[in-house]
């Protein structure tokens, strides 16, 4: 099985609640199709991690390779279009609070990704709907919808264009508890159904490892020297953990 | 994206119904002080220029003036037509209708040549052909293309002697030549009279030749400036060489000041009020960008290009610059109805107060799309800047 993400030595600096926080990423892979969440207290860099796998925010250093394209060599080049396109073609994401449109209707919001990866597929975005349970709520904005009912439309649209990858973001932060083991359980199932490789970043690590997802937990150090605290996320290489 | 633009727009139609109205507020008013400028200043000029008497200039003393000097100014460009003029005491002659002698009628005879502006579409006349005003042909009872007798007396050693010309009344003069009782005759007959009255011609004598008449001084002249913009520099070129003259010089000059000066207070008005439209124009635009970072951000982040990102606030600024500029021309049509109906036949005469044109809907239309998108390209461009990234946190 080859890895669909695989991360060296990244770094990136950014600026946490209080103190500047270093994240860093010595081993990280993902293999295609696999389920993983990612663990750690608020703060602790989980959605910079997120931003940079989604290829929204650049890696200060390092080696990044996401379905064999050389992150870094994107980035270095300011290839914003071609990371664009990376991104509408082989990621889906789902933010914190479903991140929908709010002119457009809920079809109209999941055909979104679609639209702008050139692939329209109905009969997908019709059977999505059925399988999360939206299909009645197809035709109403977002402002009419339950925050489940959002959250649900949020995911069927990280899916709708058959993404290689699919990141949340705490997709459970806002939901009821019911509903957070709910979305994690849906979240997996429809990944696992699409045979897209999933990331969950969560600051409930339980929850997620009942949901049956292996967790990454981040390791966090306090300040050195230099007064920069560090969040390290480790994932040794498949081949070694196999 | 033209779709989810215009989608957009139609999710907040009131808002965007509210940004194109604010578009034709400031707008609106811009294009009726455009036509009214047009109107009024085009209007008020187009009439001066077009009385023949605005541009000219007539010398009022007797001087003995050579055929060099006509010949300059002949060659002057910035004179359209000049004929010389005899003394203003020999220029007037008693006219009869030919079948009631004794019923005369004393004119004023004016000289005229091919192109005179008193007398437009006339061509040459030949010497025993006249034009006379309206007032004169009235009461002289004679009809365009009858005859008339035109004679002067004078009196030499006890005896009275009459010179007498019969002519024919080619025209009737316009208003705008003359509105006394008057005549127009070519020089020839001019010079004639003149001669007569001095004792140097017999009463059997005729006019003599246009070519042999300009050869002589003459005590005088009418000419007419090419444009009205001229009147006042000729004047007072001639009262330095010392030649007395009548003209408008004071009144046209004084048009002109108030021609350039309403141009200079449109143009000031219509400046700060263009502006200060796109400068509203842009900030609204820029608002709009501002509002719609979170979107513009998470469209980023689903993969939608820097260009097409930049499309989104072009398209709405665009839809919002034309509906805007579509209201304000209906509004300002409007308005200029009812100003031309208020003021009508009153300041312009039967011209409007207020001049709309297509050219000047299609120029308002043209400036507020390309400020529209001006602004909008700098607001897209923050747009196009916004990172992907804060579209996956949200606050």
């Amino acid at each position: 099985m080859t890895a669909l993400l695989s991360l060296r030595d990244v770094r990136k600096a950014y600026r946490g609640d209080a103190a500047p926080f270093a994240l860093e990423v010595p081993r990280f892979e993902l293999a295609e199709g696999e389920a993983l969440a990612l663990a750690g207290p608020s703060g602790s860099g989980k959605s910079t991690l997120l931003m940079m796998l989604a290829l929204a925010a650049p890696p200060d250093a390092g080696g990044f390779v996401f379905a064999g394209t050389d992150i870094m060599r994107l980035w270095r080049g300011a290839r914003r279009d071609a990371l664009a396109a990376l991104r509408a073609r082989r990621i889906g994401v789902v933010p914190q609070t479903g991140g929908l449109l709010s002119y457009l209707t809920a079809e109209a919001n999941i055909a979104l990704t679609q639209r702008i990866a050139g692939r329209r597929d109905a009969a997908r975005l019709r059977m999505l709907a059925e399988e999360l349970g939206i299909a009645a709520q197809l035709g109403r904005r977002p402002a009419e919808l339950s925050v489940g009912q959002r959250q649900r439309v949020a995911i069927a649209r990280a899916l709708a264009h058959r993404p290689a990858l699919v990141l949340a973001d705490e997709p459970t932060a806002s939901v009821h508890p019911e509903l957070a083991d709910a979305v994690l359980a849906l979240l997996r199932r429809e990944c696992a159904a699409s045979g897209a490789a999933l990331l969950v970043a969560t600051h409930d690590p339980d929850r997620a490892a009942r949901a049956g997802y292996p967790v990454l937990a981040c390791a966090t150090h306090a300040p050195d020297a230099s007064g920069v605290a560090r969040s390290v996320f480790d994932r040794p290489p498949l081949a070694e953990a196999a | 994206m033209l779709r989810l633009a215009l989608a957009d727009l139609w999710h907040e139609r009131v808002l965007f119904l509210c940004s194109a109205l604010g578009c034709a507020a400031v707008l609106a008013p811009l294009i009726v002080l455009f036509g009214l400028r047009q109107g009024v200043v085009a209007g008020l000029r187009a009439e001066l220029l077009e009385d023949p008497r605005a541009r000219e200039i007539v010398s009022v003393v007797n001087r003995t003036l050579e055929p060099a000097l006509f010949e300059r100014l002949a060659a002057d460009p910035r004179i359209a037509f000049i004929v010389p003029r005899t003394r203003a005491l020999s220029a007037t002659i008693l006219l009869e209708h030919p079948d009631r002698p004794g019923s005369g009628l004393r004119v004023e005879l004016l000289p005229t040549a091919p192109g005179d502006p008193l007398l437009p579409g006339r061509g040459a006349m030949a010497a025993d052909e006249m034009v006379l005003s309206a007032t004169a042909l009235q009461r002289l009872g004679v009809a365009v293309g009858g005859g008339v007798v035109a004679s002067v007396a004078r009196s030499r050693e006890g005896r009275r002697e009459v010179l007498s010309l019969p002519m024919r009344v080619v025209a009737e003069a316009p208003s705008s030549a003359a509105l006394r009782d008057a005549a127009f005759a070519t020089l020839p007959v001019l010079l004639l009279t003149e001669d007569f009255l001095d004792g140097t011609a017999a009463p059997d004598a005729r006019p003599g030749g246009e070519e042999e008449a300009r050869r002589r001084p003459f005590a005088g002249f009418r000419l007419h400036a090419a444009r009205l913009e001229d009147v006042p520099a000729l004047d007072r070129e001639f009262r330095v060489a010392g030649i007395e003259v009548a003209s408008r010089a004071e009144a046209v000059a004084g048009l002109l000041r108030l021609d350039r000066n309403l141009a200079l207070l449109f143009l000031t008005i219509a400046g700060a009020g263009g502006l200060g439209y796109l400068v509203s124009l842009g900030v609204g635009l820029w608002a709009q960008v501002e509002r719609k970072r979170r979107d513009l951000a998470l469209l980023a982040l689903l993969g939608l290009r820097r260009r097409a990102l930049l499309a989104l606030p072009l398209i709405q600024a665009g839809a919002v610059a034309l509906a805007g500029a579509a209201l304000a021309v209906a509004i300002a049509a409007g308005v200029a109805g009812v100003l031309n109906r208020a003021f009508a036949g009153s300041v312009t005469g039967d011209r409007p107060v207020c001049l709309l044109t297509h050219a000047m809907a299609a120029g308002a239309a043209g400036v507020t799309l390309l400020g529209a998108l001006l602004a909008a390209v700098l607001a897209g461009l923050r747009a196009g800047a916004v990172p992907p990234a804060e579209g996956l946190s949200e606050g």
